[in-house]
């Protein structure tokens, strides 16, 4: 399953609906959509993973890159994800303290 | 190229060997094949979804992106053997990189923390030539 992409605004926030499979192949297509929203100015990222089937250590390391840029530029990035298995890997790597990891987006948006 | 042995039969040596170019289009592929391996020793849906992350981590650290890999090029093999215990031997030519580049994306994520954090029996073995990831689970 390759990886989808959907983008929207709301509240403030760019919200990224990723689907499929972030992996060592299809991770640089989220890192481009990343480098290519905090390249128009928007620094308020809201990832959501819930549609996500598979993350492996080359996904993680662009989110970790996601969250650099956009605290470069006082921003923010929150991710929605509900699945175990990929708390799971959250968890193992450290980054779970790291990120804001949401169960909903209503949640993700309402944090300031 | 996929190779299979005997497959099923409880207490036999059991093995199949997948090669694949150092494509990261691929590691997909094994990743499939290590969760078909894995669901025919167990039913336990847990282990399979483990055993398929940490295939596919091995192996997208060997096939590496963006000239990750140094030495030759050449194919990716992986292993997997059961005999009581779920073995896989990940083996590449050239050296996979200890720590990220300062300025890599993925700085901040090493490189290995997900499979030491996967399994308790993990061996990396390093000679001048091969990088040998091998990955163990009980049965």
């Amino acid at each position: 399953m390759d990886l989808s992409l959907e983008t929207r605004q709301e509240d403030g926030h760019t919200i990224i609906e990723v689907g499929g499979e972030i992996d060592v192949y299809t991770a640089p297509k989220l890192r481009d959509k990343i480098t290519e929203l905090v390249g128009n100015g928007e620094y308020n990222l809201v990832i959501d993973m819930e549609k996500v089937d598979f993350l492996d250590s080359t996904g993680l390391g662009v989110l970790v890159g996601g969250l650099k840029k956009v605290r470069a530029h006082d921003g923010s990035m929150r991710l929605i994800c509900n699945q175990e298995r990929l708390l799971k890997i959250f968890r193992i790597t450290g980054l779970a303290k790291v990120f804001a990891i949401h169960g909903s987006q209503a949640d993700a948006l309402a944090e300031r | 190229m996929l190779s299979g042995g005997r497959l099923g039969a409880t207490g036999t040596a059991t093995g199949i060997t997948v090669s694949i170019a150092r494509d990261p289009a691929l590691v997909r592929t094994v990743r499939l094949v290590a969760a078909a391996v894995a669901r025919r020793a167990t039913g336990d849906e847990d282990f399979v979804e483990e055993v398929r992350l940490a295939v596919g981590e091995a192996c997208a650290l060997l096939v590496g992106t963006d000239g990750d890999l140094t030495g030759d090029a050449g194919p990716v093999l992986v292993q997997m053997m059961i005999d009581r215990r779920l073995r896989v031997v990940v083996t590449a030519a050239g050296a996979v990189a200890d720590h990220d580049a300062p300025t890599s994306d993925i700085d901040g994520v090493e490189p290995w923390a997900l499979l030491r954090g996967l399994l308790e029996d993990f061996e990396i073995t390093r000679d001048a030539a091969v990088t040998t990831l091998t990955l163990s689970w009980p049965l």
